[in-house]
This record gives structure tokens, sequence and C-alpha cells, in this order.
């Protein structure tokens, strides 16, 4: 009883100093269904719970007598009493039962009309396809819309969760599966200055954007949180995004064109660089030699690659573009099968720029490839890209 | 008439102290007598020292997660492994808790020792079966130890396809674990149904059994019905792996959620074989701790029979966010809340049992107490994931993993500790200290609350279970919990040290120190090897009326009006010729 206590004082201090107790930010029409039902059910809970702790106690409390001492009483049964209490919960499971199916239909019934957004899940991070070839790793929803996702893994399972909407999804390998949503809050913009200056401070440090650290996105977004929710191996506490909800269309769209391509003024590896980060590759492939699930890409460019049926080449970039677009084609000894082509899903900008990006982070010996690839003929390369153009998804 | 008085023109029945050649502890010496025993006692022994080995190296790693998850980024273990080592840890938690400890724990260490001596007999009906159960136990423990030390297991212990299917660690070692222990499980059930329905003594007809044999039979009712399953799942799983027959793996036209129909076909189950006896052990001990009949047997009776059917109809609420259609989610809530009924009966039961009792407040007792207390908040939490629209939130939280730890650890453990207490006079025949065991259960009952209260509102805040790293919002009430670990860790040690300290310094132990009425408190504390010399007499398990507290000699003591003995005289012994 008292450990009770003194939780549930830690729990009212953190109620005090923070913005929500139980839940977090109720921001889709589903969040207000559930938080009803939630504490609809928790009160029924503390309506039984109550007396027979206070019952347990009490009892124990009260009859305990010396030994020796007979009961007062050694009623085996009482049919009436017994009837009552099997039967009487029962209206309210039935209650529970009911409302929770119902509001479950509802969440589950997409509406007509729905903006339809593709997610893709995989080992450790979410690409979201916008359509038009624009892909990415962050869900931009618009406000008072039903937003639909069709959901595919090209790995194990993963599974949706975005808490702020009390909505959840697995996300199945060989099958697709749906979820959808309707957001009642948008997501706030920071000022400039407080934007900047956490730009500033990302470049200062080297690293990549903190989330948890600045609470807003590389554009200057509020969000809420989506985490996976399936195990899924090593990295599955690090597989979240962020979901931001804008309030006009006009917003999402900025945001989206802004997103959509290289900039033509933009430094193809920096770019490749940006796609490194936002499209999975990393959660994959270090930059620093260690082995994670596919090889490091700090041996890739112009290096020798062995590979699993004993031949090997030195890979040059029509090897990164097929790596890239057909991943089991050819794969490295010591490694397994698991990546998922991006055939499709990245224009050829994307993937010229991914190679500029890998030649820059490769330790090879420069002099050596630069021999290897003395014969290769700019022309033909561009055959080859032809060759490999993907059908759009 | 005072308390404690024998009214007299009575007799009193005690069977007094076991002499060492009797004793089973103690009838025969060396090891061999022990590893290869046929007694369902000692057996039973050995199956304690076993689940408590594997309850202590699996608490021990669940103190390694908790600590871990004491800092956001991790406090335990750090640098480029570090998830891979929590992700292992974690699964060897459950796997090692839910396999070698929980599902063996009440039935196969506490049943072995408890359901022959509670139907009057000698032995379980095959008893070489018996052993061989256990040793498919160590195998299966050897088994994980294999998989721990060989390539790290890491799928969780719940083996989701594709996951295990393509992961590289250890997951054929472990699965042959489990099932090899699933053989153990099925073949300690099937020994106790055939023992209860054949070897109860004249007199005890089905109505007059302990409760405890009562969840035990239901007990193994799903142990001979579910584990089968298991095994085939597991067989299945290994054979997707080796062979890619294409049944779960989706790269190969399986499908995964076809595993987790197979897997939860048993693991649903599998949860009422943890907590039925758990159910049973609570009705026994309430009882003659309140020393007044059990009240509304037969609903007990009842409902452990339809926990354990209705038990096989509910798997699918493990599932539903995984894409089942409507209908059968729906279907799958409303058959979970039927299940709720009978475990509320029960409660009910319980409380109008100690209504008017004489409560003793011995240390089972403090457990019973605490398992009640524990056990309705985890029956209670069920509602919300029950209800499909409260689910959607809440599945894979930590509000599932408190759920659960609420069930597993506040029900079934809690139970364990109260009957272990309780029964432990019978099986060793030494007294512990009350005051050191009235504390372990109140340092228990308080670090299991610390522990695990915080995480339902983790959950419902948000939080995603298995996650080795979390976002800063989640630390204040990460730490709470990680603070009750210890303190349920010290809970623990206390209990321990209280009852190894009772094997070298406890008091000799009398036939009946609770004031029991079932049939294995009319035989010596320990019994003899042999149990009983002739059939006991079977009375009500639960009439004290005849039960008195000799607090001279710190007993109870059954009484029975004096009579004769007739023929007075006794026959001269004959004794054959040349036999002296």
């Amino acid at each position: 009883m008292f450990a009770n206590l003194t939780s549930s004082m830690f729990v009212l201090g953190d109620y005090t100093s923070s913005d929500y107790a139980w839940f977090p930010e109720n921001a889709s029409t589903f969040a207000t269904d559930n938080d009803w039902l939630f504490a609809v059910i928790s009160i029924v809970c503390v309506l039984f719970f109550v007396p027979i702790a206070g019952a347990l106690f009490y009892f124990a409390y009260k009859y305990q007598k010396p030994k020796g001492t007979p009961a007062e009483s050694n009623t085996a049964h009482n049919t009436p009493l017994e009837l009552a209490w099997s039967i009487g919960p029962s209206f309210f499971l039935v209650g529970m039962f009911i409302f929770g199916a119902k509001a479950y239909l509802d969440h589950r019934t997409v509406p007509d009309g729905a903006n339809d957004i593709g997610l893709q899940a995989f080992s450790w991070g979410w690409t979201f396809n916008y359509g038009g070839g624009m892909y990415n790793p962050e869900l931009h929803i618009l406000l008072d819309e039903p937003t639909k996702l069709s959901m595919r893994s090209t790995d194990v399972i993963h599974s949706v969760f975005v808490p702020a909407f009390r909505a959840k999804k697995d996300v199945v390998p060989g099958r697709y599966n749906y979820m959808w949503f309707k957001p009642t809050v948008a997501s706030e913009k920071v000022s400039d200055e407080v934007l900047q200056q956490a730009i500033d401070a990302t470049e200062a440090a080297g690293g990549s954007w903190d989330f948890d650290r600045w609470q807003f996105t590389q554009d200057g977004y509020r969000f809420f949180d989506l985490f996976c929710t399936e195990y899924c191996g090593k990295n599955h506490s690090n597989m979240q995004t962020v979901v931001v909800v804008h309030e006009t269309l006009e917003d999402l769209n900025a945001w989206i064109d802004q997103y959509s391509k290289r900039d033509p003024k933009m430094d193809p590896a920096k770019y490749g660089q940006t796609l490194y980060e936002n499209r999975g590759c990393k959660g994959c492939h270090s930059l620093d030699g260690s082995k994670v699930v596919g090889p490091s890409f700090n041996q890739s460019y112009g290096n020798q690659r062995p590979f699993a049926d004993g031949s090997g080449l030195v890979a040059d970039e029509n090897y990164l573009r097929e790596s890239i677009l057909y991943p089991k084609a050819k794969i490295v000894a010591g490694y397994k099968p698991v990546m998922p082509s991006y055939k499709g899903q990245l224009s050829d900008d994307d993937v010229y720029s991914l190679v500029e990006f890998l030649k820059t982070v490769s330790m090879y010996n420069k002099d050596a490839a630069d021999e290897n690839s003395a014969g290769v003929d700019p022309e033909d390369q561009g055959d080859e890209e032809e060759k490999a153009e993907a059908p759009a998804e | 008439m005072s308390a404690g008085s024998i009214p007299s023109g009575n007799q009193i029945k005690d069977p007094g102290y076991p002499t060492s050649s009797e004793n089973y502890l103690t009838n025969s010496k060396g090891a061999l007598s022990w590893l290869l025993t046929l007694d369902h006692k000692r057996i039973g022994v050995m199956y304690l020292i076993g689940v408590m080995t594997a309850f202590f190296g699996a608490g021990l790693l669940a103190l390694l997660i908790r600590l871990h998850l004491f800092r956001p980024e991790g406090a335990v273990f750090s640098g480029p492994e570090a998830n891979n080592w929590y992700n292992q840890v974690f699964t060897l938690h459950g796997a090692i808790m839910v396999f070698l400890f929980i599902i063996p724990s009440i039935p196969a260490a506490l049943g072995n020792f408890l359901v022959p001596v509670m139907l009057g007999a000698k032995d379980v009906a095959f008893p070489r079966l018996n052993l061989s159960s256990f040793y498919l136990w160590v195998a299966g423990a050897l088994f994980f130890i294999a998989a721990l030390l060989a390539s790290r297991l890491d799928t969780g212990w719940t083996f989701y396809t594709p996951y295990s299917t393509t992961t590289d660690t250890s997951v054929i070692l472990a699965t042959s674990g489990a099932f090899i222990l699933g053989f153990s499980s099925i073949f300690t059930g099937l020994n106790f149904i055939v023992t209860i329905n054949t070897m109860r003594p004249p007199g005890m007809t089905w109505f007059r059994m302990p409760l405890f044999l009562w969840a035990t039979y239901a007990t193994s009712i799903i142990q001979v019905l579910a584990t089968p399953v298991l095994g085939i799942t597991l067989l299945l799983l290994i054979a997707e792996k080796v062979m890619h027959i294409g049944i779960f793996d989706p790269e190969f036209n399986g499908d995964p959620v076809t595993f987790q129909h197979f897997f939860w076909f048993y693991s649903h189950p599998a949860v009422y074989i943890m907590i039925l006896p758990a159910f049973g052990v609570i009705s026994d001990l309430i009882s003659v701790h309140s020393h007044k009949r059990i009240f509304g047997y037969r609903f007990i009776a009842y409902s452990s029979i339809a926990i354990a059917l209705l038990g096989f109809l509910v798997w699918g609420h493990h599932m539903f966010t995984s894409g089942m259609g409507p209908l059968t989610t729906i279907i799958f809530s409303a058959l979970t809340f039927t299940v709720s009924v009978p475990s509320a009966i029960k409660v009910f039961n319980w409380l109008a049992t100690m209504y008017k009792g004489s409560i003793s407040l011995t240390t089972p007792m403090c457990f019973a107490i605490s398992f009640i207390f524990l056990f309705t908040i985890g029956g209670l939490t069920g509602l919300h994931l029950g209800t499909l629209a409260t689910d959607m939130h809440l599945h894979d939280t930590y509000f599932v993993v408190a759920h659960f730890h609420y069930v597993m650890v506040g029900g079934t453990l809690v139970a364990f500790l109260g009957a272990l207490f309780h029964w432990w006079p019978k099986m060793f025949g030494k007294m512990y200290n009350e005051t050191g065991g009235r504390i372990s259960a109140l340092v228990i009952f308080l670090g299991f609350n610390l522990t695990f209260l915080p995480q339902f509102v983790l959950g419902s805040r948000g939080m995603p279970r298995r996650y080795a790293t979390y976002d800063p919002e989640f630390q204040t009430l990460h730490q709470v919990s990680t603070y009750g670990t210890l303190l349920l860790g010290v809970g623990l040690l206390i209990s321990l040290v209280v009852l190894l300290r009772s094997l070298y310094k406890g008091e000799r132990a009398p036939a009946n120190p609770w004031g029991g009425a079932t049939l294995e408190w009319q035989c010596t504390s320990p019994p003899p090897f042999y149990n009983f010399d002739r059939p006991p007499l079977v009375g009500d398990p639960y009439d004290f009326s005849d039960i008195f507290w000799d607090s001279e000699n710190e007993r109870y003591v059954t009484i029975e009006p004096d009579r004769k003995i007739a023929p007075v005289e006794q026959p001269e012994p004959v004794h054959a010729e040349g036999n002296h």
C-alpha cells in the first residue's frame, strides 16, 4: 500500500512539472475516444479495486486472532451472493467490449478520400513515399485531413506507433497493412533565430541532427514521436522518426518541394550525404570501418571486394550503382543478402549523388583507382544509366 | 473453553517425528541415491533447486536490464555493441524466466512433492517418467546455456519470424532447448492427470480434493494439450531456418503472422499453466491460515477448469495490431473478456474466506494477501488491454510489460514464495524465523510495486517495450522503477537467507505447524520415504473443526474421540520357524 502511495507521489510530482500525466499530447481524433475509454475503464477498475484492497487489509486486521481460536463462521457458500459477483461484473465487461470494439472499427475503417502516403519500413528506419519521386524519412501530413499509410516492410516485422495519435499498426513483410489518422493539432514552427542557433551548433559539433536535444526538426517544426514497437533487432530502439503536422497545404507542398530533389547548385556529394542519412543507408553501413549489417562505406569505392561466391572485383561506380539498385546481385563475403532494392526509389541523380558521396568517404589508393577507371568512357557510363533506369513505383 | 485447550474425551492423533531411516531426506545416502531416485519428493527437491537456480540467474539479468535503463542512453552497456548486449539480456531474461522458472516452478517443483502426499499415495503413477521429466528439464536448461555461450540469442523469448529465421544468432539451439523443455512439461502433466484420476484414496471424491489438486489437474490438461503445439511450431521454425520450407518467412512465400498464431496458441494457454497453480496455492493458503472453510469450493474448482478451457480461445489478443481481419479481432476481444470472469470469482471467494475467519498473519499468509492485492491489479489492467480501442495505444508498450509482470511476478512468483514458506516445514522438517519471513514478504511487496507501478504510466505515455535506449522524457519513471528493482532484490535475498538459515538453525517442525486439514499434514515433517504406511482416512480438506492448537508443543493436532480398540486382546505373535 505504501509502495502504491510513494510511486503515485512520484507520478504526481511528475505531473505537476510536465505538460501531461497519463498520456502524451492529444493530437488526433482517436486520442479523444481512446482517452475517454481509458478513463472509464480505469474508474471501473478503481471502483472494484478499492473495495477489494480495503476488504483485504481490513479483514486481515479485524479477524487476526491468536492461534487456536476457531473461526467465527464456517459458511461454505452462498449461491445468490456468488451468482451476483459472477454475473454482476459481466455487465461492465460487455460495456467495455462494445465501446472498445465500436471505436476500434471506426479507427480501422479508412475514410474515402484520405491522403495516401506509402510507408516502407526496414531495419532500422522508415521511408515515406509522397508520390512524384519524393521519399523522406519524416512523416509530414496535413492538419484536420485524414491520412492513410499503405505500409510494407522489406525485411522483418516492424510496427508504427504514434503515441500522440494513439495509433499503432504492425508492418508485416509479405503483405500490406493500412492505418490512418486525422491529426487535430498542428506542429508549431520555432523562430528562425532559434533554428539557426541549432543548425550552427549541430554543424559545429559535426554530428547529425539531435531531435531529443532540440525538440524540433531541421526545418524548425515541433514534432510528434513515431516509434517502432515491434522488436526488430539491434537498433530497434533507434528506429524512430518524427511526425510533423502542417497547417496549410501550401506549407506542406513547400516542404515537399524542398526535399523532392537536389538543388542543382548543391554539391552532389553533399546531397549524397543527406541521402545516406535520410534514406536508411546509415542503419546498416558505417563510415568508420565498423561492421554493422552491411559492409562499411569506408572500404567501398576503389577497394577490392571479395564476394560470397568466391569471385571479386575492385568496386567502381557501376558496381556501387548495381549494389544500390540490385543489392542481391553480388554479395560481399561474410554478409547476408538482406538489403532491400532501391530500384525506383532513387532517381538517377540520387544514385549519382550517393556514388559521389561514397567516393569522398572511401579510403583507397586514389592513384591506382584513377588508373583503373581511366579506361571507362563517360559515354559508356551514360548507356549503363539508361539501362538501369527503373520505372517509378 | 480457552483457546488452545483440547476438549476432554478426545485423543490426539499426531504422527510425531520421523526417524532418520524413515525421513526421505536421509533414508539413503550418496549422490546417486538422489540422481537416480524415483521418490517424487526427492525429484521435487531437485526441481526446486533447479528452478531456484534458473530464477536467480534470470533475476540477475533483470537487474542488469533495469540498471541499464537508469539513463536514457543506457547506463550499463556501452560501445557499438551496447544495443546487442541489451537485446540478448532481455531475451535470456524472458526465455529463462518463462521456460525454466515459471512454467515448472509450482507444478513441477511443488506439485511433484505435494500431489502424491495430498492424495495419501506413495508416489506418482509413473515414477520413472517423472525422473525422466526432470532430466529433460536439465537437458533443456543445458541447451539454453549453450545458446547463451555459443552465439548470442537476441530474438526475444517469442522467436518472432522472420527476425528469428534471418538472424545468425543461436536460434536453433534455444528452440531445441524449448522443444525439450516442452516434453518435460508434457510428461509431468500426463503423470499428474493419471495420478489424480487413478490414485485418489477411497473416500476422496472429486469434490473432496484439495483445491491445489484441482488447479494442478487443470494445469496438466493445458500442458498435455497445448505444449505439443509449441513443439510443432518450434520444429517448423527450425525447418524454415534450415531448409526454407516457406511457411513463416515471406522471402519464401510464408506468412510471419502464421507463426504468431502458432506460437500464441501455445503461449497464451501457457500463461494459465503459470497462474492456475498459483490460484490453487492461494486457495489453500488463505483457507488454512484463516482457519476457515474455503468459501465457494465448487465455484473455485469449476473456475479453474473454465479458465483452462477458455484460455485456449483467446490467443489472438496478442496480435490485435498485426493486421488480422476486423471480425476475428473483435471475436478475440470478446472471448478475452469472458476469461476475466472466473479469475474475478476466485478473488471474491478468497476475500469471503477471510471474512469472519481466525487469521494468523504467518509468512505464507502475508504472501497470500500480497498475491491478492497484486494479482487484482494485474487482472484489472488486463481490461485496458482487452478493450480494442485502448489496446491500439497500449499494445507493445510498458503498460503490457507492467501488466504481465503483475500477473507473473506479483501473481505466480509471490504465490510460489508463499507456497514455499507454507510447505517448507513439511519438505525439510525445519521451522524458519517468522519475523524474517514476514519482513521479506513486506519488502518484496513494496519493491515490486515500486518497480512496476511506474511502468503502467510509462506505457500509457507511449514508451515502447524492448528499447535499449529511450527518449529523455521517460527518465524519471524509469529511475523509480530501477530503485524498485533494487528493493525487490533485497526482499528476495532476505527470503533466501531466512529459508537457508532455517536448515541449520531452525527448530524441528511439527507434523502440522499451520493447522491444515489436507492429508500432507497427517504425515511427519519431513514425510517418511513411503509417505503413509497405510492409506490415511480421508476427511473434508477444509474442515478445521477437529484441529486444535497445542500451545505446549507449538503445534496443531487433530483430535478424535476416545474409542476402544476392539478386540482389546492382541493375539500372541507367531514367528515362523527359523526366523529370528
